[in-house]
């Protein structure tokens, strides 16, 4: 989870709407997609809206 | 014979008067600008030069000089006319007055300047530069590379005490989303003959930490018109071109593109509108987040409403048919057990009539049995009475038969008739065997006894053991 991509984690969760909305979803798969992408979404959300300690340093310390 | 002679002054003022009477008017220069100074006193002093047609030698080169009431309205409209100072490295066409002084010596005075030569020029480079660019089919290669939907860790390029480096991150750091960007800068010269050289460098330095960044800004301070000439260079455009991630141009110049705007991935006009496009790309990506997540909650609303009412509908159904059914199972158990009811009723009618007939035959049989049997046995009594009666008439002359027999063989006829009887201690003894001499023996008559003494033994067949 920790090393998926920004844009990896948007296109799955778009797949996952998008099957969801296809009618693709089998009722009982449904929570755990559901899970998936409230995971992909807080996912999305950090990689906007917190700061990173540690990629912040790293760009400090580069010469 | 010593010839005549000038003295410094009069040679210089001979050089002087010949110049005035060459060209005695302003005449128009062709030249590029060079070593473009402007002194306190507001007086501009350069170098005009003209280089080969390679452009590396110069094959000549006059002083020149602007005086500071002209220059104060010439700079102006030049600035305004090309967006561009009035600087070192211009192509322009000025108009001067051609001076020799005696102290001075030769000097170009400037007195009109027409922009749009420079202009001109400065337009005929870049299409020299892009058409290059194309040759060498670099030119659209940045702008091919896609911006990735997170483009938050920006490497700058950017003169470190420029105010436009200051409001871009500002403008990143106060964005209204309150996203994350992260900055580093890369310094580098902006302004004069050395800007080409120091932005090369630091783009090189980003490209040793290009996994770090999602794109490159190279931005400088707005305000007045500036040198924009590296800008143009061919060097940085090819580098910029070809580097590896976006590169997004904010020099501040409002009016016209340079090369580096035109081969930058995107460009803005001023480092504040650099960092708008960062963070209308990243409010973008957010926006496409939200929208994702409300239908995503919408879809499993719509989901689980659909589910439900789905069930809903199938639970009714269930009912309403096994209510059907039961009713109609019902029904049907009725009509059997009504069914089994009227069969064994008949059954039991059809059993009780027949029981009926055979206990009427029964009767009649065991009456007809009954009278045989009675008839049989009165029959048999009858025969049993003449039987027996038979037999008593039977038993009777029997009796009377063996009474008269009995008469006959009694002891007493006997002893009439003769015969005797013989007894030992009270016994009848009927054989001469055990009789010794001298016992007593008893002699019984019809009329009396007589005791006797045995004499003699006399062995005799069996008939006559005794006297």
């Amino acid at each position: 989870m920790a090393k998926i991509s920004y844009s990896e984690a948007k296109k799955e969760l778009k797949a996952i709407v998008k099957s969801i909305e296809d009618g693709e979803m089998d009722v009982d798969l449904l929570t755990a997609k559901v899970k998936r992408a409230s995971e992909l979404l807080a996912l999305c959300k950090e990689k906007l809206k917190t700061t990173d300690e540690e990629l912040q340093k790293i760009l400090e310390d580069m010469a | 014979m010593v010839e005549p002679s000038f003295s410094l002054s009069e040679l210089n003022r001979q050089v002087k008067n010949v110049i005035r009477n060459a060209l005695p008017e302003p005449c128009w220069l062709r030249a590029e600008t060079s070593d473009v100074r402007v002194n306190q006193n507001g007086h501009c002093y350069l170098e005009f030069v003209e280089k080969d047609e390679a452009g590396h030698s110069i094959i000549a080169k006059a002083r020149g000089m602007i005086w500071s009431s002209t220059y104060r309205m010439l700079s102006p409209f030049f600035e305004q006319e090309t967006g561009q100072r009035f600087a070192s490295g211009l192509s322009v066409l000025v108009r001067v007055t051609v001076d020799f002084h005696e102290l001075y010596g030769f000097s170009l005075t400037v007195v009109d300047i027409d922009p749009s030569f420079t202009l001109g020029e400065i337009a005929r480079n870049r299409q020299r530069v892009l058409r290059q660019l194309e040759e060498d089919g670099v030119l659209s290669l940045n702008k091919e590379l896609g911006l990735p939907e997170l483009a938050n860790r920006i490497a700058v390029i950017s003169s470190p005490s420029a105010a436009g480096y200051e409001d871009f991150r500002n403008q990143l750091e106060n964005n209204p989303g309150g996203f994350i960007f992260y900055t580093k800068l890369f310094p580098a010269v902006m302004q004069g003959e050395r800007s080409e050289e120091s932005i090369i460098a630091a783009l090189e330095k980003i490209f040793l930490y290009r996994e770090w960044f999602h794109a490159v800004a190279i931005i400088r301070g707005g305000g007045a018109a500036s040198d924009l000439s590296c800008f143009d260079s061919y060097n940085l455009a090819y580098n910029v071109a070809q580097f590896p991630l976006p590169v997004l141009s904010g020099i501040g110049h409002e009016r016209d593109m340079t090369v580096l705007d035109i081969v930058a991935h995107t460009r803005g006009k001023t480092p504040t509108a650099v960092a708008e496009i960062f963070i209308a790309h990243l409010a973008k990506t957010a926006m496409e987040l939200n929208e994702l997540q409300e239908r995503l909650a919408s879809q499993i609303e719509l989901l689980l409403f659909e589910e439900k009412s789905n069930l809903l509908s199938l639970s009714n159904r269930l009912v309403h048919h096994s209510s059907l059914f039961l009713q109609k199972e019902v029904a049907s158990v009725q009509k059997i057990a009504a069914e089994i009811r009227y069969r064994f009723q008949q059954a039991f009618q059809k059993e009780v009539v027949g029981l009926q007939e055979t206990m009427i035959t029964l009767r009649h049989l065991i009456r007809r049995l009954l009278n045989e049997e009675s008839n049989r046995m009165i029959q048999y009594i009858r025969n049993l009475r003449q039987s027996l009666l038979k037999g008593f008439q039977e038993e009777c002359h029997f009796v009377e038969n063996m009474e008269q027999f009995v008469r006959m063989v009694s002891p007493v006829n006997i002893l009439k008739r003769g015969y005797t009887l013989t007894l030992k201690g009270g016994k009848i003894i009927t054989s001469s065997k055990g009789l010794h001499k001298d016992e007593v023996i008893e002699t019984r008559f019809r009329d009396g006894d007589v005791i006797s003494l045995v004499q003699y033994y006399k062995n005799k067949s069996l008939n006559n053991g005794e006297n």
